[in-house]
């Protein structure tokens, strides 16, 4: 790979430990994937911020990258924390509270904003044909698909190095070669709401492996179905990004048709609940446009939280302060608007929740896991039946 | 009879010998494995329940959550890695967090060539894994 002579100082180690660590992981990633060279990148997100999904060990690692006078270079958002500082800080023990404010505060020390978002996008939309180094799988495939800014899906240490040199090797999603489509995906399943885009996601993930998708029919999808079809195509597959406009059909394509037995299989594995009361009902994954909490708050509007029920919505500060009146009347009802939070990377299990209801695709997938959780995954309105009454 | 060499790509050199632990599944190290133990936890994996601690661990290639480099540099930190990594299809997730763990890697490689339990060297810097002696049936 091509390197300029102010690379390789970096490389060489002059310009600190910080820096060529960073340089380090470039050079490598770029030379195995066959990059040319490096370029500048508009913005980096980083991944990596919850304490429960960090653990101890990488907090070195970014303190010595911050102690090493580590500093990014063009503006870097931060994923969601493990809790808020309001609703969860409270009912979580102090020590997973410290652990998660010192993993913060190494980010602020390299110069990072604390967005503390899975949607970057709802806070700053990149611009068309730029150059980012993202990490968070969802975001990476709606930026790449829906927005048409160009990243690969970052490790959150290659997201953070990028950030910190401020360039990202060339390869991959920053060639115009490897965007075009090499798989046609028909669909004939009937896709009724949010969660059945989910669905085929998860089901597509596991086909496509890195083939880039030219999914056919999905015109008239809103956005915040496209959203949760990015974020499930991502939890089981490789996939980097799809085409969702018609397809050039100039050249012959393998092709796959997906038929509404393939997403009700997809929907019922991720179903692992055996009773239908959950402890928690959950939306926000990924993190609630504005649209969708005015969607949520017209469905609680007047409404109470079952007793024995949590509901939460998760979203980003800066979507929390745009939909006041939402949030209002979400909160009215007795639900929380956990703002800066994920629920798979907080500690639910600790707060005694067991089964947990949700629209979205990605969190039923890893909340078995992640969060020891039984899932029900039902679109939002089915979400919101659930949790309220009256 | 001649140990069968598998030609690869190296992606982070070193050089080592150990048991391989195959899966014909993909993996995600944040939610399908365990940073406590090592231990593979994802319901309906063919790994499920097992550790990949010193193994030559062989899987097709990574899926998922992009905090899967850390989780695999924590495992290094606890000594709970595994010795070497062999994939189909390496992807960047899994790529940065070998080479921030220390984890010899390569990729490119035919994993079906190899058993669980199967005594194998690699020479990452080479790109090749041998097999030195089969597990008896």
């Amino acid at each position: 790979m091509y390197l300029t002579r102010e690379e390789e100082r970096i490389l060489d180690g002059e310009c600190g430990w910080a820096n060529q660590t960073c340089m380090k992981i470039l050079v490598r990633l770029g030379e195995l994937f066959n990059g040319r060279r490096l370029i500048p990148i508009s913005t980096a997100h980083v991944s990596g911020i919850s304490y429960k999904t960090l653990g101890d060990a990488p907090i070195e690692f970014l303190r010595a990258l911050a102690d090493a006078n580590g500093k990014v270079k063009v503006k870097t958002t931060l994923n969601p924390q493990g809790l808020d500082p309001e609703y969860l800080a409270k009912r979580l023990p102090n020590n997973l509270c410290q652990k998660q404010l010192d993993i913060l505060e190494q980010f602020e020390r390299m110069g990072s904003t604390p967005s503390l978002t899975c949607t970057p996008y709802h806070l700053e939309k990149p611009d068309r044909g730029s150059h980012l180094a993202w990490a968070e799988s969802s975001a990476v495939v709606y930026a790449n698909s829906v927005l048409g800014a160009w990243t690969n899906r970052e490790g959150g240490p290659s997201a953070l190095a990028a950030a910190i040199v401020g360039k990202t090797p060339d390869y991959g999603m920053h060639r115009a070669a490897n965007r075009q489509p090499s798989i046609l995906v028909n669909i004939e399943a009937e896709l009724q709401n949010e969660t059945d885009f989910g669905a085929l996601g998860i089901h597509l993930g596991k086909l496509l492996r890195d083939k880039v998708p030219a999914i056919q029919g999905l015109q008239k999808t809103s956005k915040d179905s496209l959203k949760q079809l990015s974020a499930a195509i991502a939890t089981t597959g490789m996939a980097n990004m799809f085409h969702c406009g018609t397809c050039p059909r100039e050249k012959k394509m393998e092709e796959i048709t997906v038929e509404d037995k393939d997403v009700r299989r997809a929907i019922d594995e991720l179903s692992t609940a055996p009773s239908k009361k959950p402890d928690l009902v959950f939306i926000g994954c990924p993190h609630c446009s504005v649209d969708e909490m005015k969607q949520v708050a017209k469905l609680a509007r007047g409404k109470k939280v079952k007793p024995g029920t949590e509901f939460w919505v998760c979203t980003s500060n800066h979507v929390r302060e745009a939909a006041g009146d939402c949030v209002r009347e979400i909160e009215k009802s007795g639900g929380h608007v956990l703002a800066g939070v994920c629920t798979v990377v907080s500690w639910t299990e600790k707060l005694g929740i067991q089964t947990i209801m949700t629209n979205s695709a990605k969190t039923a997938y890893y909340a078995p896991n992640l969060s020891k959780a039984e899932t029900i995954l039902s679109p939002m309105k089915e979400c919101l039946k659930a949790a309220l009454q009256g | 009879m001649q140990p069968l060499v598998l030609k690869g790509r190296p992606i982070v050199e070193g050089h080592c010998t150990a048991e391989a632990l195959v899966s014909t599944k993909p993996i995600s190290f944040l939610g399908g494995v365990d940073p406590a133990d090592g231990k593979i936890v994802e319901k309906k994996h063919d790994l499920c329940g097992a550790c990949m601690k010193d193994k030559i661990l062989c899987f097709p290639h990574g899926h998922g959550s992009t905090v899967g480099s850390y989780v695999l540099y924590s495992l290094a930190k606890k000594g709970l890695a595994p010795k070497a990594i062999i994939n189909e299809t390496a992807d960047p997730v899994v790529v940065v967090g070998a080479i921030i763990a220390n984890v010899p890697m390569i990729d490119q490689v035919h994993i079906n060539q190899i058993r669980t339990g199967d005594m194998v060297e690699v020479d990452a810097c080479k790109g090749t894994a041998k097999i030195l002696k089969r597990k008896e049936d």
